[in-house]
């Protein structure tokens, strides 16, 4: 996840009660970052405002994620100092960072920089390095330059894109793996390449990638 | 300001330094197609039906009259053989995508294209994008995507403020007609980003 | 680190740098450029690190992970100073041996030294031939030294260059001296930089801009990510003193964002420069202030064409424009921008130091010095290669290169990335000039350099390119965005098997629009890799399109495989491996492919042991009858029972 993420306000602390009812307190609750509400506030929400546990889990989901990508939006814009040039840049970081760009971030980035928002758009959609759907815990890449093209790169895609279950392009529903084409990462000598998470394999035979595949978990 | 002398199609015209080619040739009633030229924006040289061919010391070669400026002595055919042929083959490939555009594809005798293509009846001139930006500045409309995959789209988040409806300029400059048709009754809902985004591959 | 204020200081930190280095204390190094971080190098330098100080030798042997050095077919490369012995191919578990034969016993490692086709060991970097043959003045200096270390380049002389330019030349000798070397870009376009520098300084506005372009996008080309990775001080000192020549003060790196290393090992170089007062505000106390910053592309080939990137720069999406006012008179925000490649920005330092006469002396009548290629696809010794201007096709493929792969044929090598074009075997004597590769029909380009063999069909290579150029038009204008769809449309339907009489001549006549008409350098040139294969290998499309045969038996739907029943051994290899179970067979039975389960992966063809080579492609005709089921294998001494 994001480095430097902003402290995560807790909306439910520990009581004594519940420290004395067996030693092990319920642990600090917060809204920012991947640790949940708990069921029995979940359903007291719910109870109070008349609406369903899962609308409630949703909302509470959103506005830790909103709350967390606004905090980093803000701290890429001021990084840059409000600089309009910077935009293609200021993207690229909540980019790595978030792993993708969400809707109202492209909003908030545009109002930040005072850009028109269809320019934010008109870039989220023109280069490869930019997704508008939220990406793979695990990126795999296969080069198709030149050199590894020669040495069989689409056979490799093949296999690859079949042991996934994906096309090049598109995430595995279970948000596991995005599959990309790269053209050329410059390490032609060892063609054809395949890159999972930053790791470089080269000329995997169909046994390799499986493995390479299933290690990722 | 400068003059500046040159001939275009055997005729000796007049111009003033900076002007374009495109510009001289109309001020001197010399006709050059266009699709993406509007004058009060700034030239994109999209389209390529206003290419000419110009000669200078022997050499000759071709050029977007739109964008290039006069010079002295240069020598300007508007209807030589060889751009000609370049317009006609621009027009059989539009044509693929846009055959709305068939009446002025016959009129440079081209009649059924030899290619296929998504129907899109839009040939991304732009002159949609650059007017909303250049000349109303509300930006209402964008290109997204790339290449072949290129499209107009409105911003959902602008056209909800109503500014899209009450202005509607853009409909009136389309070559192809596509937005008016498209935005039939003024629903901009099939043509807006997060449509466009929701139907194209990537 | 002390700030330098004096072309005197500069002087007195080199002479205090080296003071405290001993050439002859051995130093272990490992090369550190992507290609050999694939391959490990990072756990080899750990390794080495672990093991001198397990034996208490920290002190004794110095470690230092350098650029890349080139031949990265043979990475990861290791080699010791000084005597430079070179170690290829190292694996962690090399290491003890390393260590103690370098420091103890001061013997060889013979297992990792290079071996010559006779058989020989070579010792020494410099004497073995892929080496050997190259002239390596600017890329040389990467293997002496870390990217992330600039006491290692001003040790070598760094920064001199600049000093000298500051304190003892104007900018108009500068400009005289660039211009009299005639160093032409070396990014693809081969324009004359001094002319170019000429007219950014003289055109009007106070505000000017410099611009190293690392976009390098041609695929297959990787000399800009070595040099910026591994000697990115080489590259900035040039561009410093550019922008003294031309009066800007600001200067961009545009690197694209597939190369992580670079853009660290760039922006770690920058802070050091800046630390000691070789950027920024009155550099060296000269007065002359000048900064850089970085810019990192976002996945967009054509982002690196100049105006593109300029816009791109501005912030807007990086699309070309019309290019009759030239970017050096209105570039970024329509201020005079000078935009060089990366080799073209590391070459000024030494034309500086060593004169304009020195570097015209090197290469031909006009493309003068080195340049560097990367030499890749199939042939045996892969990597970068610098060799002086002139020198021919054939001594590089061969002498250098090693020759083709697994005693293959070779068939052609493609020049120039996706805007050039492929020259066959009757080229193979032409020399790499700018001029010369451009009259053949191909370019110089950045420098890829592909060779292909008898197992490459053109058509197909053909169509790679276009559908890569397709895939990477902005889509602005007519003939590029629609011709190059049309042309790909056409050439996926010759190699699937369904190509037309008259498709050639379409292609053709497409070519001529697109050629002729597009907006940009991408369009202009897109059309070259299918006119050349076309004039070079006319035949292989007529066999496509009129025979549906691939002769290189590559397109998957003019080829079937089938099992050669004299030479089928029952193995079972085939039949384990075939990932949709379409071979039939049993022990001592002719193994069978059921044509129409076969997907035509390649598997078997791969796995079919070479000494029985049973597997083979046909092309164009029918598929023989298959034998009746239950045949038995040719038995012992080639007698069938």
């Amino acid at each position: 996840m994001a480095r430097g993420k902003a402290k995560a306000r807790s909306i439910y602390k520990s009581s004594a009660k519940e420290k004395s009812r067996g030693g092990k307190a319920t642990p600090t609750q917060t809204i920012m970052g991947s640790e949940r509400v708990p069921e029995s506030v979940l359903t007291r929400v719910s109870d109070k405002l008349g609406i369903p546990v899962s609308q409630v889990s949703h909302m509470v989901e959103t506005i830790g994620r909103v709350a967390q990508e606004a905090g980093d939006t803000d701290r890429i814009v001021e990084k840059y100092r409000g600089d309009k040039a910077a935009l293609i840049q200021i993207l690229l970081e909540i980019q790595r960072e978030n792993r993708w760009l969400p809707r109202d971030v492209l909003m908030s980035v545009s109002k930040n920089l005072g850009v028109p928002i269809g320019r934010a758009y008109r870039i989220a959609t023109f280069y490869k390095a930019f997704s508008l759907t939220p990406q793979g815990r695990h990126q795999v890449s296969v080069c198709m330059g030149t050199a590894c093209h020669v040495r069989g790169a689409p056979r490799l895609l093949d296999r690859v894109a079949s042991t996934l279950s994906i096309n090049p392009g598109e995430t595995s529903p279970d948000q596991k793996f995005t599959l990309h084409t790269v053209n050329c990462l410059g390490c032609c000598a060892l063609g054809p390449v395949i890159v999972v998470d930053g790791d470089y394999h080269g000329n995997p035979t169909p046994k390799e990638v499986e493995r390479i595949i299933n290690r990722c978990d | 300001m400068k003059k500046v002398r040159l001939n275009i199609d055997g005729k000796d015209v007049e111009a003033k330094e900076g002007m374009t080619l495109l510009e001289a040739a109309r001020d001197a009633g010399i006709h050059i197609p266009t699709l993406c030229y509007h004058e009060k924006l700034a030239p994109y040289g999209a389209c390529r039906l206003c290419t000419v061919e110009i000669s200078r010391n022997g050499e000759t070669r071709l050029v977007t009259s739109c964008v290039y400026n006069v010079e002295n002595g240069l020598v300007v055919r508007t209807d030589s053989p060889k751009v000609i042929k370049m317009r006609k083959m621009l027009l059989e490939l539009m044509l693929a995508s846009a055959p709305v555009l068939s009446e002025l594809a016959s009129q440079y005798g081209v009649e059924k294209p030899r290619f296929k293509a998504e129907v899109t009846q839009c040939i991304l001139c732009g002159l949609c994008v650059r007017y909303c930006a250049e000349v109303k500045g509300a930006n209402a409309i964008t290109f997204v995507g790339r290449g072949v995959n290129r499209r107009v789209a409105f911003i959902d988040e602008v056209v909800s403020t109503g500014v899209c409806m009450d202005c509607r300029e853009c409909f009136g400059l389309c070559p192809t007609g596509k937005i008016p048709r498209e935005t039939d009754g003024a629903s901009f809902e099939g043509i807006t980003v997060q449509a466009v985004l929701a139907r194209t591959p990537w | 680190m002390v700030r330098l204020k004096s072309a005197a200081d500069l002087e007195k930190k080199r002479a205090q740098i080296l003071s405290k280095r001993d050439p002859n204390k051995p130093c272990i190094t490992v090369c550190s450029g992507t290609g050999c971080h694939a391959l490990g190098s990072d756990k080899v330098h750990q390794a080495i690190v672990s093991e001198l100080s397990r034996n208490g030798l920290k002190s004794k042997v110095d470690v230092r992970r350098t650029g890349c050095h080139g031949f990265c077919e043979r990475g990861p490369i290791v080699v010791i100073f000084p005597a430079e012995i070179c170690y290829l191919g190292v694996k962690p578990g090399d290491v003890p041996e390393v260590v103690s034969k370098t420091s103890a016993d001061k013997e060889l490692v013979d297992r990792l030294l290079y071996k010559d086709a006779s058989g020989e060991r070579i010792a020494h970097e410099g004497e073995i031939p892929f080496y050997k043959h190259q002239r390596r003045i600017v890329f040389g200096s990467n293997r002496l030294i870390d990217p992330k270390n600039i006491d290692d380049y001003i040790a070598l002389g760094g920064y001199s260059a600049l000093a000298k330019v500051l304190f003892e030349m104007s900018p108009e000798e500068v400009l005289e001296t660039v211009k009299r070397a005639n160093l032409r870009g070396r990014g693809g376009g081969g324009f004359p930089a001094g002319a170019k520098w000429e007219t950014t300084r003289n055109a009007p506005g106070d505000i000017k801009y410099v611009v190293v372009n690392a976009d390098e996008g041609d695929p297959g080309a990787f000399m800009d990510r070595s040099l910026l990775e591994g000697n990115p001080h080489s590259v900035l000192e040039g561009l410093i003193i550019g922008a003294y020549a031309i009066g800007s003060h600001e200067g961009f790196v545009y690197v694209r964002q597939e190369y992580p290393l670079a853009v660290s090992n760039l922006t770690l170089a920058l802070s050091q420069v800046r630390e000691y007062g070789l950027l920024g505000k009155n550099i060296l106390g000269s007065g002359f202030d000048f900064d850089v910053g970085v810019h990192r592309g976002a996945g967009a080939f054509v982002s690196g064409e100049s105006s593109a990137l300029m816009t791109a720069i501005e912030g807007i999406v990086g699309e070309p424009r019309p290019k009759y006012i030239r970017t050096a008179v209105s570039g970024i925000w329509e201020r005079p921008t000078n935009l060089n490649n990366v080799e073209t920005w590391a070459n000024v330092p030494l034309i500086i130091n060593n004169g304009s006469d020195w570097f015209a002396s090197i290469g031909t009548e006009g493309s003068k010095g080195t340049k560097i290629f990367s030499l890749v696809g199939k042939v045996n010794n892969t990597g970068l290669v610098e060799v002086p201007m002139g020198m021919t096709l054939r001594e590089i493929i061969y002498t250098i290169g090693g020759g083709i792969r697994q005693g293959k044929k070779f068939k052609a090598v493609q020049t120039g990335g996706p805007s050039g074009g492929c020259l066959p075997e009757s080229l193979i004597d032409l020399p790499v000039d700018f001029d010369e590769l451009t009259k053949a029909g191909s370019m110089m380009g950045s420098g890829g350099m592909i060779v292909v063999d008898e197992d490459t069909c053109m058509a197909d290579l053909a169509r790679y390119f276009t559908t890569f150029l397709a895939d990477e038009s902005c889509g602005k204008c007519i003939p590029c965005r629609v011709g190059l769809e049309q042309m790909v449309t056409i050439l996926d339907r010759i190699c699937g098997g369904e190509g037309e009489t008259g498709d050639i001549e379409l292609l053709e006549e497409l070519s001529e629009v697109v050629q002729d008409v597009s907006l940009c350098a991408l369009g202009q040139t897109a059309p070259n890799p299918v006119l050349s294969t076309i004039r070079y290998f006319r035949d292989e499309y007529e066999a496509h399109i009129e025979q549906k045969r691939c002769p290189a038996g590559v397109c998957k739907a003019l080829i079937s495989y089938y099992i050669d029943p004299n030479k089928c051994s029952a193995c079972g290899i085939c039949l384990r491996e075939c990932p949709v179970e379409a071979i039939s067979g049993a022990k001592n039975l002719v193994h069978i492919i059921d044509q129409e389960k076969c997907t035509k992966c390649n598997t078997c063809f791969e796995v079919c042991p070479t000494r029985f080579s049973a597997v083979v492609k046909i092309s164009g005709e029918p598929v023989p009858a298959a034998l009746p089921l239950g045949t038995e294998v040719v038995r012992k001494k080639g007698k069938r029972e």
